[in-house]
């Protein structure tokens, strides 16, 4: 990508900023909202942001795996998994456990702290690197981490195969 | 990169704090995978943040984080296959109302 300046950079700027809330509202309708329909929705915006928030990283093509896979996959087997089994609208059954006033303490400790750390600490960047091209992510997928990617496709299978076995009816 | 690296890194570091949260705290499973599901992502915004502002000229953060989304499809897959499974049995999903092995 050329170095954009002037008001093309502020507007990158903003709407990178925009993006960004929206998928954090999204993610905080999906781990708050009653209805857990709704959740499943707020997670598709949140991971619809993320896929925005790798073009801004300028990784187009993993943007594009992650609205396939996530958008296109997780999130429908998700919402089958809502429909077959929860009283989703009932409002008698309560979203959250016990321990919610725990888990709010530790998350947003965790969140503040980790957002502390990570803003102050002197990252050494390089301003003027270039942005991965394709073909060459494809080469470094097949031929060094050639490994890593057929192990997953055997997980992959493993993981079908595993959970037809689970899923299915008891043969009585 | 016109995006400042600790911005990115402060958004991924939100995403994981409210996945952490849900997954805690969701009574329901299905909403305790959705949880788990933004804990990943988080984790891939920051090894693609990282590689773009370090410079990687081969693409292996990229190859990271599609592995881990290989990973979490695998993971989605199996837990709702678990959760279909014991709604079966027991009628919910509540995380709290299993206690099976529970002594």
């Amino acid at each position: 990508m050329p170095q954009i300046v002037g008001p093309f950079e502020l507007a990158a700027k903003a709407a990178f900023y925009i993006v960004a809330a929206g998928t954090l509202a999204g993610a905080w309708a999906a781990v708050a909202a009653r209805n857990l329909f709704r959740a499943a929705l707020g997670l598709a915006v949140a991971l619809f942001g993320v896929a925005i928030l790798y073009l801004f990283l300028e990784a187009e093509f993993l943007a594009v795996a992650q609205i396939l896979v996530y958008v296109g996959a997780i999130l429908t087997l998700l919402v089958f998994g809502v429909m077959l089994t929860s009283r989703i609208a009932d409002p008698a059954v309560p979203r959250w456990n016990r321990q919610v006033w725990a888990a709010l303490a530790l998350a947003a400790v965790l969140g503040l702290g980790l957002a502390h750390l990570l803003a102050h600490a002197p990252w050494a960047v390089h301003a003027d690197s270039a942005p991965v091209k394709l073909p060459v992510l494809g080469k470094t997928i097949l031929s060094t981490y050639l490994l890593p990617f057929e192990l997953l496709s055997v997980l992959l299978l493993g993981a079908l195969v595993g959970a037809i076995f689970i899923a299915r009816k008891d043969p009585e | 990169m016109i995006i400042p690296l600790p911005h990115v890194l402060v958004v991924s570091a939100a995403l994981f704090a409210l996945g952490v949260f849900g997954a805690l705290s969701r009574r329901n499973a299905i909403g305790i995978l959705m949880s788990i599901e933004l804990i990943l992502n988080s984790a891939n915004l920051n090894f693609i943040a990282f590689g773009r502002a370090w410079g990687t000229t081969d693409g292996a953060p990229q190859v990271l984080a599609l592995i881990v989304i290989g990973i979490a499809a695998a993971g989605a897959v199996v837990g709702l296959a678990l959760v279909l499974a014991i709604y079966r049995h027991r009628q919910t999903i509540s995380a709290d109302e299993i206690k099976l092995l529970k002594g």
